[in-house]
Order: C-alpha cells, then structure tokens, then sequence
C-alpha cells in the first residue's frame, strides 16, 4: 500500500491539478446552489408526477390556480393564476366554485408555440390540464384527487376510456358538466356536493396548468420538458445527479409577500415585502441519494442550505438544549425546526380475529398493547428525540390536533401495570393463552430494528410478536388484502387539513383504500360525511376532536409520532423559511453575496 | 477459433434462455404493478398500468416479446426527439418510442444506459487498470524478496488493506481528502462528490474514487497474484533459465510474468462485466450517475421495464465475457487449443 502510493505520488499531484483549476466566475449573476434529498425527480409532467421531488421540481415551471401563502402559519391559501380566491356558493346540494384567471400571464416561450412565442393562459388551459386525469394513456396516476368531486367528471372518465379500449382517441373537447366556461377568463367548478377541502386540492401541484401544445409536441418526453408559467425554465437535468434551471424571461413577475409572521422580522424574512420575485438567476440543485456528501458539502459552503441528517444532529446541536453549536453560530448559520405532518402509527387490522372486533375484550387487548409500547424510547433511539408524540390522527399544527398532544382519552404510556391489568381483563393474564402474534414491517431503513425494540416492549407484558420482514412492495399487499394483523405504517398528509388524516378511518374507505385498519363505526362515518361539507369553523374543530375520541376509545392503531426536520442556513441565503407543506418557495429565495464565505 | 467461438455462442443460447425465462419468473412472483404504484392505487391506475407494460398478456407471450425486444436490441432505442416546424407554424417532434422507465417518466432504457456506462467506466476501468499495474509488480517483487522483510511488509500492508471496509475507505476519503484538505489548505484536488464528463473534468471528481476502489482490490490481488508467482517460481523452466544464466529480472518479468498470465486473464475477465455494472457504493457514495446506481435505483423504485431489461443486459455481457476468457486462454498459452 505505502508503495503503491510512492508510485502514484506524482501522477496523482499531475492528474489532479487540471480538475482544480477553473471554478467557473459566474460575474454578478445570482446563483443559488441547494441540495435535494433524493435521486431526483421521476417526472416533470404534474399529471404523472407524485413524490415531493416531482413537487419541488416542478413547482419551479408550473403554477396551479391558488398556492399557500408563504410565511402564514398555520397554512392558508391566496390566488395564485387567478385574481382572487374562488367565489364560493351552495347550489343546492351542489357546491359552485366561480374563478376568475389573472389577464397577462403568459406561458414560458417555447418551440412548441407559433413563433416560438409563448401566448397567454385562458380558462380551455386550465380544463385541459385537468382532463389529462382522466386519460388512460397517464394510467390515471392523479386521477384519486379529483375522484368523486367534479359534476360530471367520472362520466367523462368513463366514456373517454371506453372510446380509448374501443381504438379512439382521448377527446379533449368533449364537454364535463362541472367545468363551465365562461369566458378566457372566468370559470365556474361544479362541485358534487360541497367539499370544502377542494379549495386545498387547487394548490396541489398535480393541478398546475399546462399548455396542450407542449403536451401534444412532446409526448411522453414532456415530462423531461415542462414548459409552464412558473417562474423559471430548465436548462439541464441530469438524472440521478443534478438540474439547472434559469429565471425565465418571460415571468410576469410576482410581488414577495408581505404578510408574515412575527417571529420571521427576527430571520428578516419581511423585509422583501413588496419586491419582485424571483430574485436569482440561476439555480443549481445537486441530488444526494446519500446523506453524508451533502453535509460535507454545506459545511465546505457550497450548499445554501441543508437538512441536518440524524447522524450529524449532535454534531449540530447540543443534546439536551438542541440549540446550535458554537463553531456553526461563529459562522453565521442559523437553525430552523420544521414539523411535519407525519402520522407514525403500527395499525391493527379491524377485522382480525384476534386482534380486531368492538367487543370490550377486543378494546382491552389492543388498549394493554398500546400502554404498553414506550414512544419515547423510540424517540431516543430513532430519532434523537425530535418527534412529537401525541394522541389521535392528526398531526401538530392542524385542527383538531389536541393541546400539548395528549387527548381526553389518551393510552400513550409505557404504564405496565395499567396493560397488565387490561390484558388480564382481556382473557390473558400475563399474556397467557394469547397466541403469537404476527406483526409485518418493511425492510426500508430502520423499521425492522424499530420492529424489534417492539416486540421487546410487548414481551414485558407477556405478548409474544413474530416480525415478518417484508419488501415495501408485499407489505402492501398484505395488508390491502387483509392479512396484517398488526403492521407499521406510515402516513403525510396530502394537504394540511385534519379531514385528510380522518379519511384513514372512513369506513368505505377500507383495504386496498386508505382505511388500512379496516376501521368502521357507523357514527364516524356519518360525521365524516358531515366534515366533508363544511368549512373550516370551530363547529367543525369540535367534530373533529369528537372523531378522534371515537377512534382513541376503539384503539384500532398505537400511535402516534410526527418527525421533526431540522434545517441550517447558510447566512448569505435570504429569505427562506423552510416548509415541507409546499414546494414553490424558491422563487422567493434572495443571496446576500456579501455575507459568503469567501 | 472463429468455429470454437460460434460453437460457445450457440452452446449459451439456450443458457440464456434459462436465464431470461428465470429473471422473468423472478421479477414476477410479486406483482410489480402493484409494487410500482404503491398504498392506495386505484384499480383503474393499476390495470392501465399492467396493459401499458403488456403484464396482462400470457406469460409465454411475454417471454417471447422480451426476447424479441432483446435480440432486435430494441432496449437501445432512445426517443427521437427532433422538433421541427409544422404547418400551423408551431413544432411537431418525430419521435420513436424504445422501452420507457416507470420511475423516470420520458426516459427509456437506452438512455439510462447510454448515459450511466461512461460515469460507470470512468472509474471501473482506470481502477482495473491501476490495480492490475501495481498488484502485479507488488507481486513480483514480493515473489523476488519471498520470505523476507520487504515481502512480509507487502504482505502485512495487503492484509491491512483489505480488512478494512470499503465504507471506511470512502468515508474517510471523503472527509480526508476532499473536505479537510479543501477547508484546511484551501486545495480543492479532489470533489467532495459528484461527476462532471470530459477529461479535463476526470481528476477532480473521478481519481479519488479511483484510488479507493484501487486500494481496496489491491489487497487481494497482491495476496492472489504473489502466490501464482511464488507456484511458477519453483516450475523446472525458472531453474533451466537460472541455470542457463538468465538474469534475475529476465526470469521475472519475462519467464514467470507470461506463464503465469493464464490465472491473471481468468481474475481480469471474471471481472469484466463488472466494470459496464460499475461500483454501486462508490456511485452512491459519490453521487456518480453510473450503471451500478441505475440497477439499483431501478430495483428500490420498482422500475420494472429497467430492472428487467438491466438484468438481461448484464447476463448477456456475462456469458460472452465467458466465451472471451476462454479465447485469450488460448492467445496466451499454446497449450490451449480451442478445437
């Protein structure tokens, strides 16, 4: 080895020096340089994309009708494409959205257009883009967000794939009752029955507008070239490794916003107000499929920001105090705590004969199981303690979520004693005459390490667990075809409302739906039905906290945990707030270029 | 030798066969549809799915069409994507559609592979190259000073270098030599990580992988090459050319060196196919979009048309590695005679 690096000495020091030499000057233009904690986006086409990377990335090229405002919290909507929020009336049992678009907004100019000139967005965009839910040929990868909501919309689905499987063509301009236009600018949305949730889904970025003349030119490659109406425009896209994308020229330009909360004065985030967006020239997004380069590379400054790993935690912060560190401090960075809305659960299956039912017997069982699980071990041990714990299904920072965590009925232990007691008025004292259990996890990351401090936790009260490892893949099949009596699943909610945590318990809901428990009680259904009609009021709030009770008294899950993200800036990044609720923020993003490190 | 090569290629056919009909049946036992679109998939989704990919049709059907797809190399097509002026004044694209990825939407297997092999051999090769070069003469040379102290140094530093764990290797090389040496002495020689194509490019972001991947093989292959020398150096014909007055190095490096090529060809070419596969660890580790991290991305996120394709590929290249083994034999060794 010593030889083998005397011989390569020179040629090391030889090959090494023409890789060094040219940093590119980059002159006064603004370039910001962020990490992405994955391999990437899949797709850039909204109707295909589904992962928070597809978000991101084409949150940057495309625009949908609303967008959440951005230092608001807790979360709250403003028009985005339109020029104000949707007028909302009740028609009968109807409910009428009525849009009116902003007049100016162009899409980004593109070979695509006559000229290569891109022309203004008008109202046939918007149901266009919508359409292409309901076409077969993108195997309705969206189609679940405006599933049953729409007048007419199913219809149209239906027959459009009928003409499809019968050798037709997707027909564009056949018409959906519930999309009523009424001139390039105003529109109306049908909506089934009132769904005030709606509202939330226009500012998914599956629903951003696109231009049919892109989709038509591109093909199936549209989704490597999104020409939207978003502020910027890619320049290259290497997968697996990185994109650029520019400021796009023909942005109209938007203002920063000027309402804010108070403690963003602190972080200056207010003091853009007013100014025109986007700030920077040029963005550089380096993917890291591993967590490790990425920290090297904030540290050494070349990333604006980052989120710290779990491994580095206590690098970055003190353990107990979670403040800062010193040496980080000196450099200018600050830290910033994102709370998730995560809903980290292990789920019974309802309909299990052992662990399943509503008798008092069944309750007391899964009520034992529960007390008995010590979350806050596997805060420590997973998660450098900084989830949240807490009672219910929704998660800190919605309504509904119970103060400081902890419900009326609350079984969030470890409280031995209580379980055993419980467990013996189950039918099993000290876990006698209960049969194995089996629980199934997937393999990914550290969940079968977390599946055996379980079973570990569920021995000191006598319940034996059989963990059953399996791939992603088969313990979703397990459980859509109900065959987990007791499995680890996860949860983020799809838009920050309570109602979408409380659709996991809906009883039509069940397997292979998103009621994994296979959870039913007659009244929940009936108040989620309710909920699903009203607008965001304390009656509602109060429904809510109703619902969560019901499902705490029938335990049909133990939970639950939310992650907390930690994020640290750089302090020549301006303007950011991090949030992983939404992804369009970095067109507010500023430099400061006197403050980097040289 | 050309009949002795066409003769191993149709002996591999029906191999192959086996093979792609087994990777089928294997990447079939669980319900990829399923396991691509995840929780919650609809059931329209889903079919829509399974008919795009042709998993609807009989399995028979399938295998064929797969095989069709493999010998016409359909997998790799990449879409043409030229745009140019229609009628209307706007743009039309002509555009031929290969074996498309689920997971990366517009992208088709020859483009995962045209753009994944030169990352992959950027560094697979040059390590090959450097760990050959040194592993050899370490050997030599440990051969020459057998049982003495430059020998058991060699070889003590042999067996150091392969204890330790690749990840070691690569996270301390990481943190050594590119992130400290940057902070410290302010000389960026190498990249923390990423890749960059081109030759000016190649050092900053490619030797440090290079000579970690080189490190670690060159434990083993020292330890294995040393001992072929030190078997031929005790062969009759180093003891006729001592005594017909060759000197030392002639013994060594022409004698011994090309006798004991045969076992050195069989260790290089077993290690062929994998250099187009390229180094998953150092390709994650390094963010280096390379073939290695393709397979596995590729199986992580359910790609199924990629995974399988992939997987075919790399047999295919693993049979015919085979078969030039067996060639270079003979070209090396007159003994062997391919009839």
């Amino acid at each position: 080895m010593k030889l083998s690096t005397l011989l390569l000495g020179p040629a090391l020091l030889a090959l090494t020096l023409p890789g060094t030499a040219a940093p590119s000057a980059q002159g006064k233009e603004k370039v910001l340089n962020l990490p992405m904690r994955s391999a990437g986006p899949g797709s850039l086409d909204p109707v295909t994309g589904s992962t928070v990377y597809d978000n991101r990335a084409a949150s940057m090229f495309y625009e949908t009708l609303v967008q959440y405002k951005y230092l608001k919290r807790p979360l709250e909507l403003e028009p985005l494409l339109l020029a104000e929020m949707p007028e909302v009336t009740l028609d009968g049992e109807e409910m009428r959205l009525k849009c009116t678009l902003k007049k100016g907004v162009r899409f980004q100019d593109d070979p695509c257009f006559p000229g290569g000139k891109g022309r203004e967005l008008v109202t046939d965009d918007v149901f266009y883009s919508w359409k292409r839910f309901a076409d077969k040929e993108y195997e309705y990868e969206s189609w679940w967000i405006l599933k049953d909501t729409i007048k007419g919309f199913d219809e149209y689905k239906d027959e459009q794939t009928a003409r499809v499987d019968e050798g037709k063509e997707h027909d564009y301009d056949a018409p959906v009752e519930g999309l009523v236009k009424i001139d390039d600018h105003n529109f109306e949305i049908i909506l089934k029955r009132p769904i005030y949730a709606f509202q939330w889904k226009l500012a998914q970025f599956q629903l951003s507008v696109v231009p049919r003349e892109a989709v038509e030119t591109y093909g199936t490659g549209f989704a490597r070239h999104p020409v939207g109406t978003g502020p910027f425009i890619l320049e290259q896209w290497t997968d697996k490794k990185d994109m650029t994308v520019l400021r796009s020229p023909s942005f109209r330009g938007e203002r920063y916003p000027s309402e804010h909360m108070p403690e963003d004065e602190e972080l200056g985030l207010h003091l853009a107000a007013g100014k025109t967006i986007p700030f920077v020239d040029r963005i550089e997004i380096t993917f890291f499929v591993l967590e490790n380069p990425m920290w090297l590379e904030f540290k050494s400054g070349k990333l604006d920001y980052t989120q710290v790993p779990a491994e580095n935690q206590l690098e970055a912060f003190h353990k107990r105090s979670r403040k800062l560190k010193k040496e980080f401090k000196e450099k200018g960075i600050v830290s910033h705590a994102t709370p998730l809305l995560d809903f980290i659960f292990r789920g019974f299956n309802m309909e299990d004969e052992l662990l399943g039912g509503y008798t008092d017997e069944k309750r007391w069982l899964r009520q034992a199981m529960h007390l008995a699980i010590d979350l806050e071990e596997f805060n420590d041990v997973f998660y450098t303690g900084t989830n949240i714990i807490y009672d219910g299904v929704i998660p800190p920072g919605l309504a509904g979520y119970p103060e400081d965590g902890k419900a009326e009925i609350s079984w969030i232990g470890p409280d031995l004693e209580r379980a055993k007691e419980l467990l013996a008025k189950a039918g099993y004292p000290n876990g006698e005459g209960l049969p194995v259990i089996d629980y199934y996890v997937s393999a990914s990351g550290n969940i079968p390490e977390q599946a055996e401090l379980f079973k570990r936790q569920m021995g000191k009260i006598g319940i034996e667990l059989n963990v059953r490892i399996l791939t992603f893949p088969q313990l979703i099949d397990a459980v859509n075809k109900k065959k987990a009596p007791l499995f680890g699943f996860a949860w983020s909610s799809d838009y920050p409302d309570g109602e979408n945590n409380l659709a996991l318990l809906y009883g039509p809901n069940e397997a292979p739906g998103a009621n994994h428990f296979n959870y039913k009680n007659d009244r929940f259904d009936e108040l989620y039905r309710k909920i699903q009609t009203m607008p965001d009021t304390p009656k509602r709030t109060e429904i809510y906290e109703e619902m969560q009770l019901m499902a705490l008294r029938d335990v049909p899950y133990i939970g639950s945990m939310a992650r907390t993200r930690f994020y640290l800036i750089n302090p020549w990044l301006k303007n950011f707030k991090p949030t992983e609720d939404f992804y369009n923020w970095v067109k507010y993003m500023d430099l400061d270029e006197t403050k980097r490190t040289p | 030798m050309w009949t002795y090569i066409l003769r191993r290629l149709l002996y591999s056919i029906p191999v192959y066969l086996g093979i792609v009909l087994l990777l089928m049946a294997c990447l079939r036992v669980n319900d990829p549809v399923a396991g691509f679109l995840g929780k919650g998939a609809s059931e329209e989704a889903y079919q829509a799915k399974k008919e795009s990919m042709g998993l609807d049709r009989p399995f028979v059907v399938q295998y064929f069409d797969f095989l069709r797809q493999l010998v016409t190399f359909e997998f790799i097509k990449v879409p043409d994507e030229e745009v140019t002026a229609s009628e209307d004044g706007g743009a039309a694209v002509l555009r031929s559609r290969g074996i498309e990825s689920w997971s990366q939407e517009g992208r088709t297997v020859g483009q995962i592979l045209r753009e994944s092999i030169i990352p992959s051999i950027s560094i697979t090769v040059p390590a090959l190259c450097f760990t050959l070069l040194i592993s050899i003469v370490i050997a030599l040379l440990s051969a020459y000073y057998r049982g003495r102290l430059p020998d058991k140094l060699m070889m003590v530093s042999a067996v150091l270098g392969m204890s330790i764990s690749f990840l070691v290797y690569i996270i301390f090389g990481q943190y050594w030599a590119a992130y400290l040496l940057n902070q410290k002495l302010e000389l960026e020689f190498f990249a923390v990580q990423g890749y960059e194509p081109g030759a000016a490019n190649w050092a900053h972001y490619c030797l440090l992988p290079v000579l970690i991947s080189t490190i670690v093989a060159m434990g083993y292959d020292t330890r294995f090459y040393r001992a072929v020398m030190v078997e031929e150096s005790g062969r009759d014909y180093i003891i006729t050319a001592r005594a017909k007055g060759s000197t030392k190095r002639k013994i060594m490096f022409v004698h011994m060196l090309k006798n004991a090529m045969i076992p050195i060809i069989t260790r290089v070419m077993s290690t062929l196919p994998f250099l187009v596969m390229g180094s998953i660890l150092l390709e994650m580790y390094f963010n280096i979009p390379g073939m290695g991290r393709a397979l596995l991305d590729s199986i992580f996120s359910n790609d199924f048309p990629v995974t399988q394709m992939l997987v075919a590929v790399f047999a295919g290249i693993f049979l015919v590695s085979v078969i030039l083994t067996d060639v270079f034999y003979a070209l090396v060794d007159p003994r062997v005679r391919l009839s």
